[in-house]
């Protein structure tokens, strides 16, 4: 529009179509976003929402092995170190559930012992079997007069926790023979007949008894967690070669828990390893024990039995298999805080180690 | 005039969200950045190997050989131990001419916790130790001989507490003098990851962690620094040896991961001694298994434990992938051969 106007009126004019075009300018610039806003917010909304379902279905196809049921009523259980201890209160809770049970141990008296508790708590006459898991002869006899077995659970154990520059060879051996070694003599002697008539019998289950000292190793149990760490490496191996014969394996990793093996242990624990074993607490035998034939039945892989534990299994998911979409997505998504909180972990505790040398030197 | 105020005032409003949202996106990894370097325990550490003494078992072939070579020609002083004498002389002759420097040699057996006991003492106080010797047999559980088993337990995991222990006690003195030592403890990928056929193995390898873990919170205290080398198949004699054995399924699933040349692999450890990392891997598909098995392992770099922190939930994911290629490659193999082994009987 331009009016027969001064020079002033003219200028003034333009600097008001200026202002009105900037201002209109601004306007969008500031009105646009806010529109391309709100798409950008619905858009980001939609892919939240859609990556971790995404996620949750790729997981759900892709998840090897497959998840499995494996019943415990009137199938045939076999436990190592069943004479106490984690062991009795598995004997207990499957002779409970309606299974023919099988406890080998070294002592027949504690076997007898642990025999009449079953029959007086359960009515259900347990079989007994003396034998060391070292000697696996003696294991092959028990195995063949106990007839195929559905649920193996290897848990026997011994563990003497000492700095390894103070702890004798001999006891470090001796948890490596009896933890790894006797393990290995366990499932060879077993595997044959478990792999005859699975699909009459339907799916088995090798269960090893791991502990939280088989997922970190701490000050004092060099022995101990070698043993307990090897015994993943095996099972990792073994589920791939057994599991086209529908045997599934499991690995328990319990906390300190309240048994006489416990009480032994205590005697010759060092500081150190309490101040940091005092992490994780102590459970009953029987809440572990429930724990462990709830994770059995369900063949999973990792069985943690407590919250810290649960974290744990998290960290140290490493490559084993994992058969719960559900539990793999928990994995996927926390394993990195729980990375860090590990991180964390390893501050304390090596905080304490420089605090207990300091404190040593001292006095 | 009043335009030019809108403009000044509308402007900032405008960027605002966008800077603000910038600057949180970037000030989180930056704090977890920073937290990370004030808190990664224990405290990252150099060893030195020039004019330091180096023992190396295993150290007559294969990987320990290399080791040996490499750390001569860093102008340590080396020794080698193995069960054979010719085998020491022969390598003593190859590391004479290629570098020019005499390393000891000690023949035993490191499951003889005396005659390990006896070379320790002959070599003197140790300043990196590298316990590398190793035997691998693989097969299924199911047809493997159980004195095999023992065999591989008893050298590669027990053979590492022998020597360990015997070290131990000269490696523990002086050390404020001496500075900063090392027990390197040679692992392998199987010791990440436990594959078909390597029960007995990866069993061995896996107790090594477990060992690694707990010493070095028992030994940080007099200035010694533990790590763990996970090479995967490297081409050594003991890798011929045991491709004879390799069941089928064992070699598709171990393809997975390439092979790699034993001064490579030597090259990674030395390195990764040097600077006391607890984890030494080899190869990238080494590096992606140590971020997802680094469970509650110590980590002395700031910016590997960031790494870490961010890539292990999505390398978690990979290794899902892994096992869904794993269990697929046994369910057609096995339906092949059953069949096959069926047929041979019908």
């Amino acid at each position: 529009m331009i009016f027969p106007q001064g020079e002033h009126e003219r200028q003034q004019q333009i600097k008001f179509e200026a202002k009105h075009i900037a201002s209109v300018s601004l306007d969008y610039f500031f009105e646009a976003p806010s529109m391309a806003d709100s798409n950008l917010a619905y858009l980001s909304f939609l892919l939240l929402l859609l990556l971790p379902l995404s996620l949750f279905l790729f997981l759900y196809l892709i998840l090897r092995p497959r998840p499995v049921r494996i019943p415990i009523k009137n199938r045939h259980v076999f436990i190592t170190g069943g004479s106490s201890g984690i062991g009795l209160a598995l004997a207990h809770q499957v002779a409970s559930e309606g299974a023919r049970v099988s406890i080998l141990a070294r002592s027949l008296d504690k076997l007898e012992e642990a025999k009449q508790a079953i029959q007086l708590a359960t009515g259900i006459e347990a079989a007994v079997f003396a034998a060391d898991v070292r000697d696996y002869d003696a294991i092959s006899r028990a195995v063949e007069k106990a007839g195929p077995i559905d649920v193996l659970i290897v848990n026997q154990g011994v563990f003497v926790p000492q700095e390894l520059e103070r702890q004798e060879l001999d006891e470090v051996r001796f948890m490596l023979d009896v933890n790894l070694m006797g393990t290995f003599n366990m499932i060879k002697a077993a595997l044959p007949a478990m792999k005859l008539h699975r699909r009459d019998r339907g799916p088995a289950s090798i269960a090893l008894m791991s502990s939280q000292a088989g997922q970190v190793g701490i000050y004092g149990y060099t022995a101990y967690s070698a043993s307990k760490f090897g015994l993943r490496g095996l099972a990792e191996a073994l589920q791939q070669e057994v599991i086209a014969d529908d045997i599934h394996v499991s690995l328990i990793f319990p906390p300190d828990t309240d048994t006489p093996g416990l009480v032994e242990e205590n005697k010759r624990r060092p500081q150190l390893t309490s101040i940091i074993a005092a992490s994780s607490g102590v459970m009953k035998a029987d809440e572990v024990a429930k724990r462990a034939l709830s994770g059995i039945k369900s063949g999973r892989f990792i069985i943690p039995c407590n919250f810290e534990g649960l974290l744990l299994s998290i960290a140290t998911a490493g490559f084993s298999p994992q058969r719960s979409f559900l539990m793999a997505f928990v994995e996927v998504v926390a394993a990195g805080i729980i990375r860090f909180v590990t991180l964390c972990f390893q501050w304390n505790w090596y905080g304490s180690i420089e605090k207990w040398h300091a404190q040593i030197k001292r006095t």
